[in-house]
């Protein structure tokens, strides 16, 4: 590597002695405006004071954030954060055939995505899988592994392009926005996480509140969740423990007039196309229809109860009641005590009153809100209930 | 149905593209070229709808049409009075500051009938016709007292200001970069050349901002040079510190300059600037020697750039000054013979000539001659003598024409082993090197650096800025290095080991790494911190007899001796010096003609601090390796 070399020092050599020696002035030089070096020049002299120490750790400070710049958009290719997952046996071994089951987001390797995935991103995931699972590479890849003569040759493997089936299925489904919808809708990982969901009996048995932690820990999952249907966007999510009055009033407001997109089309029963039978068909695609109504009903109900056992639980709820009370008290303790009053005159007391209706209004609206909130989600639970009956009736007599 | 918003809409987690979208502009008075950064990452000079890389400034109006680039250029022929060319150099002037003395066939300059002083072109145009009456809704025709709107587009004139012809020329090259891009183009960074004023500088500064294009900085020409001559992909085998000449001719104008590189850092050694020679001589040679060639073969008289505009045949001339461009293509290209036709040039007569590349560069000679000279001149002005130049780079089209380099090579007296884009071989197929596109392709890289600089670097955007004093800096005046004394007996008594060039900025850190000797029975080395200067020493050989001249029968001094140059080293002023015992010191094993040597590795950093004050450390590579150090004081 080092191409200079010197020779072997005399032996007779002796040190010069120097007297106080320093190099000859400097010149004036106006640089060029251009270049890397330049800005390099400039930090070096206006940043660090010319010193090289401070140059070099700032060089060092840089290159690293570039590294991890770098290593977070994943190996120089940008796939917007598409990434590589592991194809487990049992996503490999999915039969086509019963592509209603599968987890298309699992397939494309989009699961850390799911339904955040954009059309980009699902893009992108697909042509990975299509490299990786094309049919022509499988021959090519996959050699035939039988010593017998006679099968060589023959791809031995005849159910090879299953896999790549499925992924054309998933593609189909997830590129088009109404099917990706439904699909969205009945998402497997969406229905295994609402089965979880708590409902009031789990807190009533326990007969013990729950801490503000693990309030929130419960719940902001859950409405983080919920948000992906609503039709408005940005939703107003749960917030914390310190979150304004306004904020939680708004939260619940929202909440209890949700507006989703969530449909059921996804769970209808397979109409019979080969069937010449009219009536055969009207009657499933009738079936489908209330089935589909039933679901939709079921859902609204249940977010409903959700958002009702949230608000009897949310202990922000309680700090706001306490807090109005603190200061209904507060303004009778100032009106019981005329000495202060006498400096504040009769303008407050009048604002103080209409504070207060106006409070005692807000809170018997509430009040009301909250019973016929209760009272449409007995009701939506009593007709699904009747609804459940009448299906099942229909399914018997059938 | 369902609206894009309803599965969630979850944001790229990178932007879609990252290449900085910015564009380099190179403004020359005939031609200019548009750079901006692909998909590798490099700067590349793009084409324009025409595909051509070098447009040409001309403006043309016909009828209610607009040209702008090479067809209008084309327009020069039957339309020269529209047609607007070398407006550039009148950008920022007033009418009375241009020479009226040079005629041309192009749209003349005038004065601004309103503002005064104020220089501006005339041109006819259509006004396109006015719209036809608005259909009334109900189907029949609505009566009107109104008479019947022209349908014919009515002839008029339109007055442009130098700066307007600026900008709408400068709107087309933005509009071709967008276009190239796919987005909107954040900055820009235009050449200047280095003899513009500050008032033109305003003018063209204010004429893009008209266009729309923001302007990050205005680059003079040798700058945007050395913006890729600095850049890592000019080349990994040229030092970082060298002496650059750089050449840029012009179709009109010559500029030299002589600049030296400090590890990306460049300054200007030597400037100079002639307007007598360029692109525009060259072609005017190689007309009359087709115009003679079209004389002698039919017989019909052509008079081609006489001095007297009424003898000549302007429309022919204008016509073989359009068809040269393409022979003189050829030429740089390609040794063979070159082509130059044209329909119908004089009197119906068609012409087809050729010219191959020797043949033209005998007949242009006096024009590399010229060209030659100035450099020497320049190198004399600058004290520098040619075999202290390491590279030479080319810009302009004209110098694409390898019979320049070969000439400016011998007639500048460059040392044989000189760095030119030829020797280095990087002109062909718009290598980095090529003449035409470097300095569209500097600004771009000059662009993506402005751009890229955080807000933190707020302050050093200034730098950029015309007249920054940021850019005042002090270097140092002598190259200083290391001698590791021995008894070679050679003029400094040892080896010599650079390690800051003069010229260098301060503050400054260099680097070396190096073997040093070391004897069997003693590992004891020494150094000594030496302040010098280089010079050339001419010697002078009789040649031998058998080298007759094979130059040229017009050089008329036939030398004797031939000049033999070596660089040498005269010590200055002793700075320092120290001694150590090497702890690392390793035999050389093997059946190398050095096995049985001892030698050790050492690293030499110097720092010369901004005050003059030295930092000195040699240190051995490797664990537990001797370190030296030495420090000289500044000067009081």
């Amino acid at each position: 590597m080092a191409t200079i070399q010197t020779n072997v020092l005399p032996k007779s050599y002796t040190l010069p002695s120097i007297s106080n020696a320093s190099i000859a002035g400097p010149s004036t030089r106006r640089l060029l405006p251009v270049g890397r070096a330049l800005v390099s020049h400039l930090r070096l002299t206006i940043h660090h004071g010319h010193s090289f120490e401070a140059h070099d750790a700032h060089l060092e400070k840089e290159r690293q954030k570039l590294e991890e710049l770098q290593n977070s958009s994943g190996n120089g290719d940008d796939d917007l954060g598409v990434g590589d997952e592991p194809e487990s046996a049992e996503l490999l071994a999915l039969d086509p055939k019963e592509w209603k089951k599968h987890d298309y987001y699992a397939v494309l390797g989009l699961s850390h995505l799911r339904y955040k995935a954009t059309a980009e991103q699902i893009k992108i995931a697909h042509r990975k899988k299509v490299l990786k699972h094309h049919p022509d590479k499988k021959v090519t890849s996959t050699a035939p592994q039988s010593t017998s003569s006679l099968l060589s040759g023959v791809n031995l493997n005849t159910n090879d392009d299953a896999f790549f089936k499925c992924i054309s299925k998933a593609h189909e489904v997830l590129t088009h926005p109404e099917k990706r919808r439904q699909y969205d809708s009945v998402d497997h990982e969406l229905m295994d996480s609402q089965e979880d969901d708590p409902t009031p009996t789990t807190f009533s048995k326990s007969k013990k509140g729950l801490t503000d932690q693990e309030f929130f820990k419960t719940f902001n999952p859950i409405f983080e969740r919920e948000s992906r249907f609503s039709r408005k966007q940005p939703v107003p999510m749960l917030g914390d423990i310190d979150s304004s009055k306004e904020h939680v009033e708004g939260f619940y407001d929202f909440w209890y007039n949700f507006d989703s997109w969530r449909s059921f089309e996804w769970l209808d029963k397979e109409i019979n196309e080969g069937s010449d039978n009219r009536d055969d068909k009207r009657y499933t695609e009738k079936k489908n229809k209330t089935e589909r109504a039933r679901r939709k009903k079921e859902d609204i109900a249940r977010l409903r109860q959700l958002v009702d056992l949230t608000l009897s639980l949310d202990p922000r709820i309680k700090r706001i009641k306490q807090q109005e009370k603190e200061a209904r008290e507060a303004k009778k303790a100032a009106k019981s005590a005329p000495a202060s009053g006498a400096v504040t005159p009769q303008k407050s007391k009048a604002q103080e009153e209409a504070e207060k209706a106006k409070k005692e209004e807000e809170e018997k609206a509430a009040k009301a809100d909250a019973k016929k909130a209760k009272a449409a989600a007995a009701n939506a639970a009593k007709k699904a209930r009747r609804a459940a009956r009448a299906a099942e009736e229909g399914g018997a007599a059938s | 149905m369902a609206s894009s918003t309803q599965n969630g809409s979850a944001d790229p987690s990178t932007e879609v593209s990252n290449l900085p979208d910015v564009v380099g502009i190179n403004f020359g008075n005939s031609f200019a070229s548009i750079a901006v950064f692909t998909k590798d990452g490099q700067a590349e000079c793009i084409a324009n709808e025409d595909g051509e890389r070098q447009i040409a400034c001309a403006l043309s109006f016909f009828g209610e049409e607009m040209y702008i680039g090479s067809p209008a250029k084309a327009q020069l022929v039957k339309n020269s009075k529209n047609t607007i060319v070398g407006f550039r150099n009148h950008l920022g002037l007033k009418f009375s500051e241009i020479s009226q003395s040079q005629s041309t066939t192009s749209a003349p300059i005038i004065q601004h009938p309103d503002i005064p002083d104020e220089p501006a072109y005339k041109v006819a145009i259509l006004h396109p016709a006015p719209a036809p009456l608005p259909k009334s809704t109900t189907g029949t025709p609505a009566a009107s007292s109104a008479p019947t709107p022209r349908s014919e587009p009515i002839p008029g004139e339109r007055i442009l200001t130098v700066s307007e012809v600026t900008t709408i020329f400068l709107k087309s090259l933005l509009q071709s970069a967008e276009d190239f891009l796919g987005k909107r183009v954040q900055g820009a960074v235009i050449t200047v050349p280095p003899n513009f004023t500050d008032t033109q500088k305003d003018a063209l500064e204010k004429a893009a901002t008209d266009a729309g294009i923001k302007v990050y900085q205005l680059l003079e020409e040798p700058a945007a040079v050395a913006a890729v001559t600095t850049a890592e992909v000019w080349s990994s085998t040229l030092p970082a510190d060298r002496t650059q000449l750089i050449v840029d001719v012009g179709s009109s104008s010559l500029s030299l300059s002589l600049l030296a590189l400090r590890e990306g850092l460049a300054h200007v050694l030597a400037s100079t600037s002639l307007n007598s020679t360029g692109g525009d001589a060259i072609d005017a040679k190689l007309i009359t020697f087709f115009a003679t060639e079209f004389t002698k073969k039919t017989k019909t008289p052509l008079t081609v750039c006489s001095e007297n505009p009424s003898t000549a045949d302007a429309r022919a001339e204008a016509k073989l000054r359009l068809a040269v461009e393409h022979t003189k293509r050829t030429v740089s290209a390609s040794p063979g013979a070159a082509t130059c036709s044209v329909e119908s040039l004089k009197g119906g007569v068609d012409f087809t000539g050729t010219i191959n590349r020797l043949r033209f560069d005998m007949l242009v000679r006096p024009i590399y001659d010229s060209i030659a000279r100035s450099v020497s001149e320049l190198l004399a002005s600058a004290n520098v003598d040619a075999h202290q130049v390491d590279e030479i780079v080319y810009v302009g089209g004209t110098t694409c024409l390898p019979g320049l380099d070969e000439h400016i090579c011998l007639a500048g007296g460059f040392s044989d082993d000189i760095n030119t884009p030829f020797s280095m071989g990087t002109v062909i197929g718009g290598g980095i090197g090529d003449p035409t596109t470097v300095l569209a392709r500097g600004c771009a890289l000059q662009a993506a650096l402005i751009a890229s600089l955080t807000d933190e670097d707020e302050e050093l955007r200034k730098a950029f800025e015309r007249g920054s004093e940021l850019l005042e800096v002090n270097t140092i005046s002598k190259t200083l290095g290391l001698v590791f004394p021995d008894d070679s007996g050679n003029e400094i008594g040892g080896t010599w080991i650079p390690l800051v060039p003069f010229g260098t900025t301060l503050p400054a850190r260099r680097t070396a790494t190096f073997d040093i000797g070391l004897s069997e029975e003693s590992k004891r080395f020494a150094f000594e911190l030496w302040e010098i200067t280089e010079s050339i020493q001419v010697e002078k050989i009789i040649p031998p007899k058998e080298e007759t001249s094979d130059a040229d029968d017009e050089e008329d001094e036939e030398e004797e001796d031939v000049e033999v140059k070596h660089k040498t080293i005269t010590k200055e002023s002793l700075l320092g010096a120290a001694e150590a015992e090497a702890a690392l010191g390793i035999q050389v094993k093997g059946p190398s003609k050095d096995a049985g040597k001892w030698t050790t590795t050492v690293q030499a950093t110097l720092v010369v601090t901004a005050s003059g004050a030295l930092e000195l450390s040699v240190a051995e590579i490797g664990k537990d390796g001797v370190v030296v150090t030495v420090n000289v004081a500044a000067q009081q």
